[in-house]
């Protein structure tokens, strides 16, 4: 559907589709209840005013009118509890994995954390951090809901070191703001994952089938923690998203953010209000550069949609044997194969990162950004005769494959190429940046970080036993260090 | 690919190696090793260097003094090696809380000199909570005992070697086998098969019978072929037989054997078709092009063939009953002519030669395996018949479900196998290999050894089969108490699946075992495990080929050599040297070197198919 309609799909979250509660001819208005879950899954809203055109199995498709209100349809929940309004507006998880926020809420943190996820870790997205420049303090209060459902003691907003005037504005309000901190995430690819997020600022590596409430924890992304305080301060319902545009655009190729699009905007219609496409493209990227996919113009946005991008035509790599190396930070499989396909190469050989643990159909990795060696992975790619490979490594790995691929004559290609080339970034190659930041030891921080794990030196206390065939003499060492015994 | 803890500890004695890159004062674990196993590949690729390398146990626990990135050799300028990494690393799967050891460094330093010549050195740089206890009689006998450092790394120190119970030179004749030779000059075919000096008479006509005894073969033509027809085109060769017979009511395996000299029986065929009995790989050709002569499984240059040449209805040659019917249709033929060796005349013995089997208690119990096809179709033995390599009496192993079969040494080389092989011709034992098996008679002959006997196991085409015949090995190993065991194999490929299980199997139970195959370049080993690091290369030919000359590649007495001193080693507490990544024939000719240095003569060595003509087939597929 084009211009004057809204395809606003019934299944915008992990779980079942909600059912459909209009019918084709009902008005509605933005904030109107669509539908409902009968599972798992989160209320749909209307995102505008007019009249249901059409129900399918997967969408509601409504033809707009005219004219259009300012104001919205309030949420009702059944009662005053916290919980119920985020239940009622639909929250979900916006950083994309699209989990129903009033489900991972409901939870007991007595000694535990609201980490907030502000890693907005897909490179060119900017809406995340958009948002904390402007509405910081409404975000704040967003996190100081999320703490009172789940009487977490404390919360802690991981953002990279980079964003240093984010950080200042975050700062700006912490002090109004007790028990929220700040941990600061080097500027690597992937610190956003969930469990990275956990492993960067607990300090506990949680393995892959693991929720982070196994950590005492739950991690909610930022933009999430914002409509929860719009559902709760301002009943409105989720039926608006913020958003990035980037890429091969008319009006350049920095990246564009629009805040509160309403939900089954086609991603044609926010490609022509970033100015349209410039010239020849390759593909359109839904969602960032390593976890998106192609998609036509026509595609709607949902309550999940992160970016959109819009990259250049790619080379050609002439029925080139290339080699896909899949991974949990990267493309899955049916997206490396696309991207094979366009680059017109011939896939020749398949390989797993030992680290991607297959989680119910989804590759989960085992330690985020942390690389399990990658150089046996390269020599089968050699052995079974590839001249290329495509990788979406995450920066540790990728730099590992570095180390042996252009030695073996692979010409390495990363998931994120085409769009890096088009808006004009280095290429990810090589690690040059530590996988350490300084944490800043402020005021502000202070009261509410907790205490970093001692990542450096350790020692265990060991007990050895030697045996000698006459008798026993044994030696007990509590701890030391540079330690030799020799029987000469 | 980084390594687990205990991986780490198997290896310790590997270079140490990163993974990827790590940050300077990351303390070095196993997750920041590259596996050792994969470092010939990357030396080979020219990825890596391991220069000045420390080893893995030097390694771990040890501080990284820089940044480096993936595949950087840790040499010592780059890790601050830590006390631990003196002793093993043991990880606890959750480490508890780091102590901070700087926390209260106590300075201690000890030296703790003993008594009577040796010297316990201990150096503290500094630590805490440290007790020693040496009960000082019995420390000052213990330190000279150990006389090593290998205190120091954590090991056990090593036991006083006790004097090895005074063994009983004991030797024990269990039972003989005579071989009686009756020399053959001429075949001709006449009204009568029989037997006149060294003239053998085949009857005329015979062909019908041997055709109407199988519904399957349609016909069948009989050959003699004499050394001056060697230039001869025959089908594919699926079977060289020695024509032996058992004397009165001897049984096989023991007494009296009758056995022909210069003529064997050769079975060659097609279906209808004209296709050859044989997926791929056959030797058809002109036969002096295809036979690598005087392997223990081929014709000598010399001998006459008495050569069948058998069709079969068409599409039967893959399938069992074809192959199968071509043999029994040729073994009719062979036993009206072991019927007239039978009545020969006992002053035509032209030689006799006994082979006895002895025991030697006492000395280390060694078994010989060898893997036999069974995989169906062609893929087929007849085991134990009446008569030596006859078909009356015998069992396939396809039917006995390939499970091991335990033979005497001596029933092996009464031709207790009649086999049933004919694909890939180069390294496949025919009938008349196992008559002349030259790791069994080594082993026969060996008085250092105790050779206990032979245990066939077939090689089912079902994986689940082929580890449940591979249990049984290891259960019939475990047993017979054998301290040591060769494994051989015909073949390359599908078989070395079996053929590295058995290996684990005998090797789990602590039992020395050395593999025997044709692996070179065209049969590389498809499967491995950490018990398959003695091995003996069966290859003859140039380019380490399966090249379809027949029995090219089959095992021949320089390899059971080899094989007989590796075991030895083995059983003796040597090591065995890694194999090297890629097939190099030069570690045989070193291992020969080696062996000749001992023995003070040379290891004589075989001729490969570089002394045949060439032939055009050969020329087109390896040239």
């Amino acid at each position: 559907m084009g211009k004057g309609y809204k395809t606003i799909l019934l299944k915008q979250h992990i779980g079942a589709p909600a059912t459909a509660l209009v019918s084709v001819g009902d008005e509605v208005r933005p904030g109107s209840l669509l539908a409902k879950p009968e599972k798992l899954g989160a209320r749909i809203f209307s995102s505008t005013a007019g009249r249901v055109k059409e129900l399918t199995d997967s969408a509601v498709v409504i033809e707009e009118s005219g004219e259009q209100p300012e104001d919205f349809v309030k949420i009702e929940p059944e009662d005053e509890e916290l919980l119920s309004f985020v239940r009622a507006a639909g929250v979900v998880g916006m950083g994309g994995a699209g989990f129903p926020t009033d489900v991972k809420l409901k939870l007991d943190l007595k000694n535990g954390y609201v980490l907030v996820n502000a890693a907005e870790c897909e490179p060119l997205l900017a809406h995340n951090m958009k948002q904390i420049m402007e509405q910081c303090e409404k975000t704040l209060r967003g996190v100081e809901y999320c703490m009172k459902i789940t009487h977490a003691p404390q919360a802690v907003i991981a953002i990279k070191a980079k964003h240093k005037r984010e950080i200042e504005e975050l700062k700006k309000y912490l002090p109004e703001h007790p028990g929220i901190g700040i941990h600061l995430l080097p500027d690597l690819y992937p610190m956003g994952e969930e469990r990275a997020v956990v492993r960067e600022v607990l300090g506990k590596l949680l393995p892959p089938t693991a929720l982070p409430s196994a950590a005492d924890a739950v991690v909610i992304n930022v933009e999430t923690v914002l409509r929860v305080a719009e559902a709760i301060e301002d009943r409105r319902p989720v039926f608006t998203k913020n958003l990035t545009v980037a890429g091969k655009l008319k009006r350049g190729t920095e990246s564009q953010v629009f805040q509160d699009v309403p939900i089954g905007t086609t991603v044609g219609e926010l490609i022509e209000r970033a100015g349209g496409i410039d010239g020849e493209y390759g593909e359109i990227i839904l969602g960032g550069p390593f976890t998106g996919h192609a998609v036509g113009m026509d595609e709607p946005i949902t309550k999940t949609t992160g970016g959109i991008i819009v990259t250049e035509p790619f080379p050609d790599l002439k029925k080139a044997k290339l080699g896909l190396l899949l991974c949990a930070c990267g493309g899955n499989r049916e997206r490396m194969e696309d991207l094979a396909k366009k680059y017109n190469a011939v896939v020749t050989e398949v390989q797993a990162c030992k680290q991607a643990v297959d989680v119910k159909g989804t590759l989960k990795c085992e330690n985020p950004g942390n690389c399990p060696g990658q150089a046996q992975k390269c020599l089968n790619f050699k052995k079974a005769g590839c001249t290329d490979i495509l990788i979406g490594n995450c920066s540790d790995c990728t730099n590992t494959v570095m180390g042996s691929a252009p030695k073996l004559g692979l010409v390495v290609h990363h998931q994120t190429d085409h769009v890096f080339e088009t808006v004009g970034m280095e290429p990810m190659r090589y690690l040059t940046k530590s996988k350490k930041v300084e944490e800043e030891a402020e005021e502000a921080v202070k009261e509410a970080a907790p205490s970093e794990p001692q990542g450096g030196e350790e020692s265990q206390e060991q007990d050895y036993v030697f045996r000698t065939e006459d008798g026993c003499f044994s030696i007990h060492i509590g701890s030391g260090r540079d330690i030799h015994i020799e029987v000469v | 690919m980084s390594i687990s803890a205990e991986y780490a500890e198997s290896h310790k004695d590997s270079p140490a190696v990163l993974c990827c890159r790590a940050e300077e004062g990351v303390i070095l674990s196993s997750h920041n090793l590259e596996d050792p196993e994969i470092f010939d590949e990357l030396v080979d690729s020219g990825l890596l260097n391991l220069k000045g390398a420390l080893k893995i146990g030097e390694v771990l626990g040890g501080k990284l003094l820089k940044t480096c990135d993936s595949l950087t050799p840790l040499t010592a300028d780059l890790v601050e090696r830590s006390a631990e990494s003196f002793a093993e690393e043991k990880k606890e799967a959750e480490a508890p809380a780091a102590a901070e050891p700087a926390a209260a460094p106590a300075p201690v330093q000890g030296s703790a000199p003993l008594a009577a010549g040796g010297t316990l050195k201990i150096h503290i740089g500094e630590g805490k909570g440290i007790d020693i206890q040496i009960p000082m009689g019995i420390a000052a006998a213990a330190a000279p005992a150990a006389g090593r450092s290998a205190a120091a790394a954590g090991q056990a120190l090593p036991a006083l070697p006790q004097a090895e119970a005074s063994e009983k030179e004991e030797d024990i004749l269990v039972r003989s086998l005579t071989r009686k030779h009756f020399k053959i000059t001429e075949v001709r075919r006449g009204p009568e098969t029989k037997l006149e000096g060294t003239v053998l008479t085949i009857r005329e006509g015979i062909e019908k019978e041997a055709v109407d005894s199988q519904d399957i073969v349609l016909d069948l033509k009989i050959d003699i072929i004499t050394p001056d027809q060697y230039h001869t085109f025959s089908n594919t060769i699926m079977d060289v037989q020695p024509i032996a017979v058992k004397e009165g009511e001897d049984e096989l395996g023991s007494g009296v054997t009758r056995v022909f000299d210069d003529v064997v029986m050769v079975v060659s065929g097609t279906d209808e078709n004209g296709v050859q009995i044989g997926e791929f790989g056959s030797s058809e050709g002109f036969l002096d092009e295809n036979i690598m002569w005087g392997r223990p499984g081929a014709p000598d240059k010399g001998d006459i063939f008495i050569k069948t040449n058998v069709t079969i209805k068409a599409k039967m040659n893959m399938e069992r009953p074809g192959p199968l019917a071509a043999h029994s249709a040729t073994d009719v033929i062979t036993q009206e002519i072991r019927e007239a060796l039978k009545k020969a005349d006992e002053s035509l013995v032209v030689g006799t030669e006994t082979f006895e089997q002895h025991r030697h208690p006492g000395k280390k119990k060694v078994v010989v395996v060898k893997e036999i096809m069974g995989q169906g179709a062609m893929h087929d033995n007849l085991l134990l018949p009446v008569e030596p390599v006859g078909v009356l009496g015998a069992r396939p192993n396809v039917d006995l479900g390939n499970v091991p079969v335990v033979v005497s040494p001596l029933e092996l080389l009464d031709g207790c196998i009649h086999a049933l092989t004919c694909i890939g011709p180069a390294s496949k034992e025919m009938s008349r290999h196992y008559w002349r098996e030259p790791l069994v008679l080594e082993a026969l002959y060996d008085k250092e050894i105790d050779f206990a006997g032979v245990v066939l196991v077939g090689s089912p085409q079902i994986n689940a089969e082929k580890f449940y015949v591979s249990r049984r090995v290891g259960m019939t190993l475990e047993v017979i108490g054998a301290d040591g065991a060769f494994v051989t194999t015909e073949g390359f490929g599908n078989n070395h699946i079996d053929f590295a299980s058995h290996i684990e199997q005998i090797g789990k139970r602590g039992i020395h075992v050395v593999g025997m195959s044709f692996c070179a370049n065209q049969g590389a080993l498809v499967v491995g495990n950490k018990y398959m690091t003695a091995m003996v290369d069966n290859n003859k030919s140039e380019g380490g080929i399966e090249n379809e000359i027949l029995a090219n590649n089959t095992l021949c007495p320089e390899d059971a050599v080899r094989a007989m001193y590796m075991l030895k080693a083995e059983m003796s507490g040597e090591e065995i040297k890694k194999a090297e990544k890629k097939w190099n024939p030069s570690v045989k000719s070193q291992n020969e070197e080696l062996i000749s240095n001992v023995t003070g003569k040379p290891v004589e060595l075989v001729e490969n198919e570089t002394s045949l003509p060439m032939s055009e087939k050969f020329k087109e597929k390896y040239m």
